[in-house]
């Protein structure tokens, strides 16, 4: 009797829950709080800042959003993005040229993603893992190459661009929306897309249907590699430094992100847009915690309480689903 | 012994009733040569001779119904057909050539499509991507998918079908017999013009089952050849313009529709005249140590059933009638919503591992991923279900494990270097014993079997036809599931007959019979 | 009734697991011999029991991290969870002057952070590699936050002695690492619990229709494993002398290659603690040869990390051989 009881109560609060994403409530929630309690929340200076934040973090959690549809999980992502700016930083001092600092680290992201890529889609080991021990060589190797100090110093030129405008909307926000919008195309209106959801859904139908699946598992790692390699370069113009690590950390940020926004470790099921949430829900809340002048690390603290909400409701989500198919 | 005289049976049977390609021609079909025709395909595995010279004519726009019991060879058949197996001999005709299908993707060129029961649709794409998928490219301009020229080819097709689904609606949101008519318009879309389906009523609902019909009939208008794998009397005899009855491999008998009766056919499954089976001695059971009274569960509506002491009682019904989920749920495995079970005359035993101690067991059907830990070794997998009986200070002793198991390994005759061979090297019969072992181990009284003979040898059989004797002889109680009629008409006191998740007859005494069985399970 | 033993027992003497660990043993000591060629000085009585107390640390961080993996678990969270124990300790200690307060502390803090792990997987169904990286994150920001930016250091020498003192003239860290070595190897082979746990590592549904009940022996799991982080915290924090954020955080990746190159397989049911114990000491004469070769401590994330990619896929080879699937 009493699991009937909770089951269809928990049915309920999922039709509720799918009915409105999960972010977007938490999100609008956490805006009217945050005016409220100080209306400096809403100044077109601090949104700026929430704007810049996010775009950051969407670098990251976009192509996280990717490789989790396919059953996986990107632990590497940070210590990647920190190894990628100590990179651009030390190329541009030894006096390359922006560009080709910036094709020396694409080719280090490419090299990782693939390595990533090649043992989790042919030899079907565990992406935690896999990526758990990337991170360590990436991280290793960042800490190499600066001796574990913060890199700073070279051109201008790349501060500059982070602080630069395209038309009246600032560069990164502009360079995250369009990373936006051409991953949309790619995962909603190109066959690598489809096959992407997928990989997720059931890999051996697609092996079935002809497709060289491995492969197309093996390009979503270098794919969200190569993304956040080219980010580092937003990442250190930000500071006008390198640090090895700094981006330790922002892999969770990123999977949080992605977590928040609907996006299931399970069957392919995903939603790009969610991750914009996801992510403009986690900066909001930090930036919200930083004007009540709440310590840095317990935002994190913070951001994992929303992440378990967030799996609280993706686990009703599929409660509901289950009971109704 | 008995196998040698069936099969001769068997010759004389089919020498009788096929005549091949000579009287058989479905009225609506044309005069002309059958579409695809399988001849003389043998094939055999490792102690299974699985295929016997099985020959099959099918024409274009007609159903062709194959017919057969449980390991009659009707999977191993469409394997064949579809190249996922190679046949030892015989070959296969598509419109009078001979062609080869070594592949699944050889099928697909040729224009043969299977849907089976598991289906491969990917849940978080459309209903179109999902027809279309991995030939995109039909619809890609300038590297993008033309997402509304795809719609309305997957529109096309539907309409063709007469359905009216959402071509936006992801493939997870779809029900079972929703979701078998997008694999059935994916097979059109290939241009199929053979689609061979596997039991697909099996898991759907009668609406269902009737558009589905509906469907196969504007399917036939089209000229498509279709092959049906079913039991279900009902559908055979309402779609099919030619009926193939397989038995033990071998075709039996191949008819047009009305040529033979629903009795005729039932005991062409058989395979023996009813009256042929071995004399149970009957037993005198004792008192009940299971009662379950209308449970309903997500799967399972009304179940009542209630088992004694020093009986077997047997599960009967097509698979996919619930057979698997009624014991499940009488394990604890499956959440109940209503209605109460009560084991050895106590309600209070809610949880599954409180059932095991109190003395219930559970022979999973598939043992390799319910049954065993087959990395483990005979002794971890012998000891797991009485651990917390034979050490009950919660320290284990080795040694007395030990023992234990060769204690079991001898009582049950188990093949096995010794206690530390891993069971994954141990052959079905021996790999079954050691599941057996583990509850002989816990001391179990209420054992259920699920399909105790699956791929086992015929030596093991016996054992473990002896094994029940002796369990039920001491006083144990035993529910037995199989698809073997012979086996459960043979084993059991009693049984209960279920079909479509709900328990329909009870037979026992004289009324246990194959063919009683049969016509509950597969109804009118 | 008994089988007579002569039919069962072949004559080979070392059960595959023995053989296994007798070969990272020799692994060990050809690399010993190779680091004494080079430098005479790593044979040190001194430099030797030097190493034990460093791999004895890892060895207790990776032992619980070992219980769970067996049982078909992950546990990201341990380095964090010894971070904040040792913080939260290192704090009652510095407030109390009572090192038993200390004691108290961390291991309540240790085991808590189990229990909510084990919470989490049990209840709201969560992969554990997700569960345990969230905790990971929490425990690292309620660390950082209660520490807020100070270190606690200077311990009272009586407790300093769990980290620094002898006992028969060898450290006391291995001394408690041999006891929990002890404890581990009795639960995982001499009680009905670590037998199930192997099962449910082996197969998590048969044991479930075995009558094993898999969620409370799982949240058991996950709380040894708290309580082993919460003991190193404490060794850790008597050795070190101090606390402060980040400490336990890098000990992560080398704890799984512990475990790993210990031959514990990541896919559950399989392994043994002894191999972990090898696993510790022998990342630790890597690292220690390492800077014996004068190489640069910044090197250590790397060469972790290509142990645990290195382990990993030879544990693939071996479990696809293993269960006859390659």
């Amino acid at each position: 009797m009493s699991v009937t009881i909770q089951l269809q109560r928990r049915s309920g609060m999922g039709q509720f829950l799918s009915a409105i994403p999960g972010a977007g409530l938490l999100l609008i929630l956490m805006l009217v709080l945050f005016t409220i309690v100080n209306p400096r929340f809403v100044s077109q200076t601090n949104l700026m800042n929430v704007g810049l934040q996010t775009s950051l973090l969407l670098m990251l959690a976009l192509p996280m959003t990717l490789i989790i549809m396919t059953e996986g999980l990107d632990l590497s992502a940070g210590a990647l993005l920190g190894l990628s700016g100590v990179i651009v930083a030390e190329a541009l001092l030894a006096g390359w040229g922006v560009l080709a600092a910036c094709a020396a680290t694409l080719a280090v992201s490419i090299a990782f993603g693939a390595l990533n890529g090649v043992l989790i889609a042919y030899l079907s080991l565990p992406a935690f893992v896999v990526t758990l021990g990337t991170m360590g060589l990436m991280q290793g190797i960042a800490l190499v190459l600066t001796n574990g100090d913060p890199v700073g110093g070279f051109t201008p030129a790349i501060e500059t661009f982070y602080r630069s405008q395209l038309w009246f909307i600032p560069t990164p926000i502009a360079i995250a929306a369009a990373l936006y919008a051409a991953l949309w195309l790619l995962l909603y209106r190109t066959r690598l897309g489809n096959y992407v959801i997928a990989i997720g859904g059931n890999k051996d139908a697609l092996r079935l249907a002809g497709i060289r699946a491995n492969l197309v598992h093996l390009a979503v790692y270098v794919l969200g590699s190569t993304i956040i390699g080219l980010s580092a370069v937003l990442l250190i113009g930000r500071t006008n430094s390198a640090h090895p690590t700094v981006g330790i950390g922002m892999e969770f940020e990123a999977i949080a992100a992605v977590v928040l926004g609907g996006t299931s470790f399970e069957k392919g099921q995903g939603w790009l847009f969610g991750a914009v949430l996801g992510a403009l829900a986690i900066t909001v809340l930090r930036n919200g915690l930083n004007i009540l002048s709440i310590d840095s690390s317990l935002q994190v603290v913070c951001i994992g309480i929303l992440l378990i909400l967030a799996l609280l409701i993706d686990q009703a989500r599929k409660q509901f689903v289950r009971r109704t198919a | 012994m008995m196998h040698g005289t069936e099969n001769q049976d068997e010759q004389g049977d089919r020498s009788l009733h096929t005549p091949k390609g000579s009287a058989s021609r479905a009225p609506g079909s044309e005069a002309d040569a059958p579409l695809l025709r399988l001849v003389g395909i043998d094939k055999s595995f490792p102690g299974v001779h699985a295929l016997k010279n099985v020959s099959l004519d099918v024409y274009a726009g007609e159903v062709h119904v194959i017919l057969g019991q449980n390991g009659a060879g009707k999977s191993t058949l469409i394997k064949t057909l579809y190249g996922a197996y190679a046949a030892d001999r015989g070959y296969i005709e598509i419109e009078g050539r001979r062609v080869a299908v070594a592949r699944p993707a050889d099928a697909s060129a040729l224009g043969i499509a299977v849907i089976f029961q598991e289906f491969s649709l990917i849940p978080y794409l459309d209903i179109a991507q999902n027809i279309f998928l991995g030939r995109e490219a039909a619809f890609s301009r300038f590297g993008l998918v033309d997402s509304a020229a795809m719609h309305a080819a997957a529109r096309t097709i539907l309409d063709g079908l007469g359905l009216d689904y959402d071509t936006h609606a992801y493939a997870a949101d779809l029900g079972v017999a929703q979701q078998q008519m997008v694999e059935i318009a994916k097979a059109l879309s290939q241009n199929a013009r053979v689609l061979v389906m596997d039991e697909p009523t099996a898991a759907i609902s009668e609406r269902e089952s009737d558009r589905l019909f509906q469907t196969i009939a504007r399917l036939t208008e089209k000229r498509v050849a279709i092959v049906y794998i079913s039991h279900r009397m009902k559908e055979v005899q309402m779609l099919g313009d030619r009926i193939t009855i397989l038995r033990d491999g071998a075709v039996v008998t191949s008819v047009l529709r009305d040529q033979k009766s629903q009795a005729e056919m039932v005991g062409a499954m058989i395979g023996r005249p009813s009256g042929s089976q071995l004399a149970r001695t009957p037993r005198s059971p004792g008192e009940p140590v299971l009662l379950a009274r209308d449970v309903n569960t997500a799967k399972l509506s009304d179940i009542s059933i209630e088992i004694l002491a020093g009986e077997v009682v047997g599960l009967a019904g097509l698979v996919g009638s619930g057979r698997t989920e009624v014991v499940r749920a009488l394990f604890g495995a499956d959440p109940i919503a209503s209605g109460e079970i009560a084991l050895f005359g106590s309600r209070a035993l809610a949880t599954l591992d409180r059932r095991v101690r109190a003395g219930m067991a559970l022979l999973p059907e598939d043992r390799k991923r319910e049954g065993l830990a087959l990395p483990l070794d005979v002794r971890d997998n012998a000891t797991v279900a009485s651990l917390w009986r034979s050490f009950t200070s919660g320290w284990f002793s080795p040694a007395k494990a030990e023992r234990d198991t060769r204690g079991l390994i001898a009582q049950l005759g188990i093949a096995a270097h010794g206690t530390r061979q891993s069971v994954h090297t141990l052959s079905g019969g021996n790999q079954q014993k050691v599941v057996l072992a583990k509850w002989l181990a816990a001391g179990s009284r209420l054992f259920l079997l699920d399909e105790p003979t699956r791929g086992v040898d015929v030596g093991a059989k016996a054992e473990i036809y002896r094994l029940i004797d002796q369990l039920v002889d001491g006083g144990a109680g035993v529910v037995v599931i199989s698809s073997e009629l012979p086996e459960l008409v043979q084993l059991c006191d009693r049984a209960y007959v279920m079909r479509d998740h709900r328990i329909v007859g009870h037979l026992a005494g004289d009324q246990l019979t194959e063919r009683a069985i049969l016509e509950l399970a597969v109804h009118q | 009734m008994t089988i007579p033993a002569t039919l069962d027992i072949r004559p080979s003497s070392l059960s595959p697991d023995a053989a296994a660990l007798l070969g990272r043993f020799v692994l060990i000591v050809l690399i010993a011999g190779a680091l004494t060629a080079v430098d005479p000085g790593f044979a040190s009585v001194s430099n030797l029991l030097n190493m034990l107390r460093q791999a004895s640390l890892l060895f207790l961080v990776a032992s619980g991290l070992t219980l769970v993996i067996i049982g078909g678990g992950l546990d990201l969270s341990v380095g964090a969870n010894l971070t904040l124990s040792a913080c939260l300790a290192a704090a009652a200690i510095k407030t109390t002057g009572n090192p038993w307060y200390g004691v108290a502390v961390a291991i309540g803090a240790g085991t808590l952070i189990g229990y909510a792990n084990g919470l989490m997987i049990n209840r709201l169904q969560l992969p554990p590699f997700l569960a345990t990286f969230g905790m990971l994150w929490v425990a690292q920001g309620i660390a950082y936050w209660f520490m807020a930016g100070q270190t606690i250091y200077g311990m009272p020498m009586s407790f300093r002695y769990f980290g620094t003192g002898f006992f028969l003239g060898v450290p006391l860290p291995i001394w408690i690492t041999l006891v929990v070595c002890l404890a581990c190897s009795i639960l995982l082979h001499r009680t009905t619990f670590g037998r199930e746990a192997y099962f449910m590592g082996a197969n998590q549904t048969a044991a479930l229709l075995s009558g094993v009940p898999v969620e409370r022996r799982r949240l058991l799991l996950y709380v040894l494993s708290g309580l082993t982080a919460g003991i190193a915290s404490l060794v850790y924090l008597a050795r070190l002398n101090a606390a402060e954020p980040g400490i336990g955080e890098p000990l992560l990746l080398p704890a799984i290659a512990a475990v790993l190159v210990g031959g514990t397989s990541l896919f559950g049911g399989n392994g043994n603690i002894g191999g972990t114990a090898l696993g510790a000491i022998l990342l630790t004469i890597i690292v220690n040869g390492l800077n014996l070769l004068n190489v640069a401590a910044t090197w250590h994330p790397f060469v972790n990390g290509a142990v645990v990619l290195v382990a990993i896929i030879a544990d693939l080879v071996i479990s696809r051989r293993r269960s006859g699937s390659g």
